[in-house]
């Protein structure tokens, strides 16, 4: 048997005190699609730094053909025929598509001025190969998340062509884009592309991969065939079974705190992609944790941030009642002044003051309960900020340092305990273990729970199915915008994903 | 960042974790970058004894006269720097600042000796003209979401054709006296140095205002949601924040700022200009700029600016006692910017938050 196109033995890669890869052996042919997945922290950016020259390995060897070889920059990846999309893509979304296809290697007239016609032909040319009909004069504002995706490809493969790294590549794609863009990785692979696709979406791996390598803690947990069952996967993934990640469920509910009935929210003004809750049907109920479901661009994070007032402008129709009472959700005053808290999907942007104090992070959303008469209250403050650490274990315990400077999941129980120091009544939280390592996970579903035994109602969105199921007492499916069905907790992933889908289960 | 540390030292949580501490040591450029305008003042004063020109033995760099003469020359800037402080921390820019201190010198002018006004009067409706001058352009910025460097650069050129309609493109001298058509004696005090002679006036009322902003950004409600708005907008305002109201509010402080300065202006020189205050938000923007206030917003501290201002002051005076030409006075001040700048990006670098 040949070598393979690309190989990593005994990869190591520390990164301070922190061994981000602890021995890693991985192979990749030409013409397989080879399925990267694992959980935040698991080291598989890190590997990937490795293949596409960002980092280089402190132990280990990488061989392409069969011949050791050692990147110093990523240019020297892309020379040996490395290609790597990063999450980020480096495209201008000021400059056209070809414009963006030739940056920093534009072709020139004679006399040095920039030969437009050619290199938008060159461009056409090379999106027509993989049967893309973009206008290559087009703005890359102007196109769909799902085209420039396929635009930064055609711009990685472009200058490298045998080995191509996707690292989340359907992050922020709807259903069809990701359809489109598997049909063009198959397509590139039918030409002898090696391509590592990396993932933490488990539904996603038996429809493209050839092979599935589970990376966990820096080390490779398993190689499993692309249809293994999911639950064997998820065992990989964690490393344990996932009954002992998620807290037991509560034994009974309370009295009715958020009720919608046949409720929509107009907006004032239509916007693409945002898709409006229209006809949701739900209800929350003290010591409840309710988990909304649904595709990308069903509108879960909408109908949350529709119901705090973070989202556009508009109005709710239907009855929409907090507590018994009839409330106008349309400002996040009337959210606050009915008890209501929310954490945002993103933390770094919208939920934290990352070069703040986290002790001053921490107060941010009962500063009027600690500065009477308009005055700041330093015993207030530090009894607050020692309510928060003494709830969530925050590392390390040091409220003066910047939150930017935590980690995912350090930075997340920093958003969380924001909040819950407020006394909400309803918490409403938008994927709240995005980029978070599996122990915090594990952490922030304890803590969930337990402030749900105490009475908190919580309504959560999100894409891990997993997690719904787990996490969850009951769980909502919403598609376009209309909550479609309604399941209790530990249902099994295939309902749900069916109803999520509009199929029969 | 604030001043303000937090202690969880007496919670049974905190005390768990002996090697917190010493993972999470300070990084020593941090501490260099918090006190680097202080530092820079330390540096500049000693460099003031070592390169002061001296007669009969006596450093002329130290003799009180010189010192008096250096916080007076700041006082003006000082003042609007202290003003831009806030609006900086919420990542905001204030560009009118000098164009309303003319504003505010001339119609000081021209209320006491053409309009015929008591001195508290006009004190009282020249500083409400500042206040509202901040308010319309922090109310035009919040409610168009307009950037506030395009706002206040129409505010600026605003204020300025105001002060020429005001003028008449004359400079408006203050006479003093009892009677129509002078301004009474007392108003002169801004010219004047209190306590045998040694303190200027104008500084006092600089040190005071300095002191109220520092209460106000450090220990009110108010400062925190300054810093809050600075750090992350949508997150102070998820968190019930009233950013707009916070941001109107930091405008109005400028504007109230560059009033005082502009009444204190007239004060100093007796007489009121539409070209006064040329070129004054910029170096107000430098004292706060080397104080260690960030332009991206949420942090900063008023006893950084303060010192960057009194520093840029004492460094204008060094290069003037040995006859330094205004030209290298101008490099000096340039290097020291991007000096402050880089130490500042250093740091970012090192937090990972800056690219």
């Amino acid at each position: 048997m040949s070598a393979p196109l690309l190989s990593v033995t005994g990869a190591v890669k520390r990164f301070g005190g922190v061994q981000a890869l602890r021995g890693v052996d991985f192979d990749l042919k030409a013409g397989e699609i080879h399925a990267l997945l694992g959980e935040n922290g698991a080291g598989k950016s890190t590997l990937m730094n490795l293949l596409s020259g960002v980092h280089t390995p402190d132990e280990g060897e990488i061989r392409i053909d069969g011949k050791p070889v050692a990147f110093n920059n990523p240019r020297e990846a892309q020379a040996a025929g490395i290609a790597t999309i990063f999450q980020e893509l480096d495209l201008v979304p000021s400059l056209d598509v070809a414009a963006n296809l030739f940056l920093g290697r534009e072709l020139m007239r004679p006399g040095g001025m920039l030969d437009v016609p050619a290199m938008r032909r060159e461009a056409k040319q090379r999106l027509e190969a993989i049967e893309l009909a973009i206008d290559p004069a087009r703005l890359v504002s102007d196109l769909s998340i799902g085209q420039r995706q396929v635009v930064a490809i055609v711009k990685a493969l472009s200058y490298a062509s045998r080995v191509l790294i996707m690292d989340e590549p359907t992050a922020a794609l709807t259903v069809g884009e990701v359809e489109r863009l598997f049909d063009i990785m198959r397509k590139l692979a039918a030409t002898g592309v090696g391509i590592v696709y990396i993932s933490h979406r488990l539904e996603e791996v038996p429809g493209i991969a050839d092979r599935v390598t589970v990376m966990r803690d820096g080390r490779v947990a398993g190689i499993a065939a692309p249809h293994a069952p999911q639950a064997e996967l998820v065992r990989l993934l964690v490393g344990r079974p996932l009954d002992e990640l998620y807290p037991e469920r509560a034994k009974r509910a309370g009295k009715t705190l958020l009720s919608l009935k046949d409720a929509s929210f107009r907006l004032a003004r239509e916007s693409a992609g945002w898709q409006p809750p229209s006809g949701i049907t739900l209800e929350v109920r003290e010591g409840e944790i309710v988990g909304l479901a649904g595709i990308m661009g069903a509108g879960r994070t909408e109908l949350l941030s529709a119901l705090y007032g973070t989202g556009l402008a508009g109005r709710w129709q239907g009855q929409v009642a907090v507590g018994g009472r009839p409330v106008k959700l349309e400002s996040i005053n009337a959210a606050r002044k009915a008890g209501i808290a929310f954490v945002t999907d993103d933390r770094r942007g919208s939920g934290l003051m990352l070069r703040m104090a986290v002790g001053l992070n921490l107060v941010m959303s009962v500063i009027r309960r600690i500065s009477p008469a308009g005055l700041m209250s330093p015993r207030r403050q530090a009894e607050a900020v020692r309510e928060s650490f003494a709830q969530f274990d925050i590392r390390p315990k040091n409220p003066d340092i910047a939150v930017g400077a935590l980690s995912g999941g350090n930075q997340q129980k920093v958003v969380l305990a924001k909040e819950i120091l407020g006394s909400p009544r309803l918490l409403l939280l938008d994927e709240p273990t995005r980029g978070v390592d599996v122990g915090a996970k594990g952490e922030i579903y304890a803590r969930l729970r337990a402030l749900a035994a105490q009475g908190l109602g919580i309504l959560v969105a999100s894409s891990e199915m997993p997690e719904l199921i787990g996490l969850c007492d009951r769980i909502v499916v919403l598609r376009q915008g209309r909550s479609v069905a309604e399941f209790i907790g530990g249902v099994d992933e295939h309902t749900v994903l069916a109803a999520a889908n509009g199929r029969e289960a | 960042m604030s001043d303000q540390k937090i202690s969880v030292a007496a919670s049974p949580a905190a005390s768990s974790s002996p090697g917190a501490a010493a993972r999470h040591r300070v990084d020593p450029l941090a501490i260099i970058v918090r006190f680097q305008s202080l530092i820079g003042l330390v540096l500049v004063a000693i460099g003031g004894v070592i390169f002061s020109p001296r007669r009969h033995g006596e450093i002329l760099f130290l003799n009180p006269d010189n010192i008096a003469n250096i916080v007076r020359a700041v006082s003006e800037t000082g003042i609007i720097a202290i003003g831009m402080t806030f609006v900086i921390i919420t990542a905001g820019i204030d560009l009118s600042v000098g164009a309303v201190l003319g504003l505010s010198a001339v119609v000081t002018a021209t209320m006491m000796i053409s309009g015929g006004f008591g001195l508290i009067s006009t004190i009282l409706a020249v500083l409400a003209m500042g206040i509202v001058f901040g308010v319309v352009q922090g109310t035009i910025s919040t409610r168009f979401r307009l950037e506030p460097f395009i706002v206040t650069l129409a505010g600026l050129q605003a204020a300025r054709g105001l002060a020429l309609i005001v003028s008449g493109n004359q400079y408006i001298n203050i006479s003093y006296g009892d009677g129509p058509g002078l301004a009474p004696p007392v108003f002169a005090v801004l010219g004047e140095r209190l306590f045998d002679n040694t303190v200027p006036v104008a500084t006092i009322v600089f040190i005071i205002f300095a002191a109220l902003a520092t209460l106000v950004l450090n220990t009110t409600r108010f400062g925190r949601y300054v810093y809050a708005v600075g750090g992350n907008e949508r997150a102070a305002r998820i968190s019930g924040v009233p950013v707009s109201m916070v941001k109107i509010s930091v405008y109005a402080i400028t504007g109230f700022a560059s009033a005082l300065a502009g009444i204190v202006h007239a004060g100093q020189f007796n007489f009121g200009s539409a070209n006064d205050g040329m070129g004054y938000e910029l170096t107000a923007i430098a004292a706060v700029v080397i104080g260690g206030t960030s332009l991206f917003g949420g942090a900063g501290s008023m006893v950084g600016t303060v010192a960057g201002t009194i520093m840029l002051g004492a460094l204008a005076n060094i290069l003037q006692l040995n006859n330094i030409t205004p030209a290298t006075q101008l490099l000096a001040t340039a290097a020291i910017i991007v000096l402050a700048a880089v130490l500042q990006s250093l740091v970012r670098r090192r937090e990972g938050l800056g690219r």
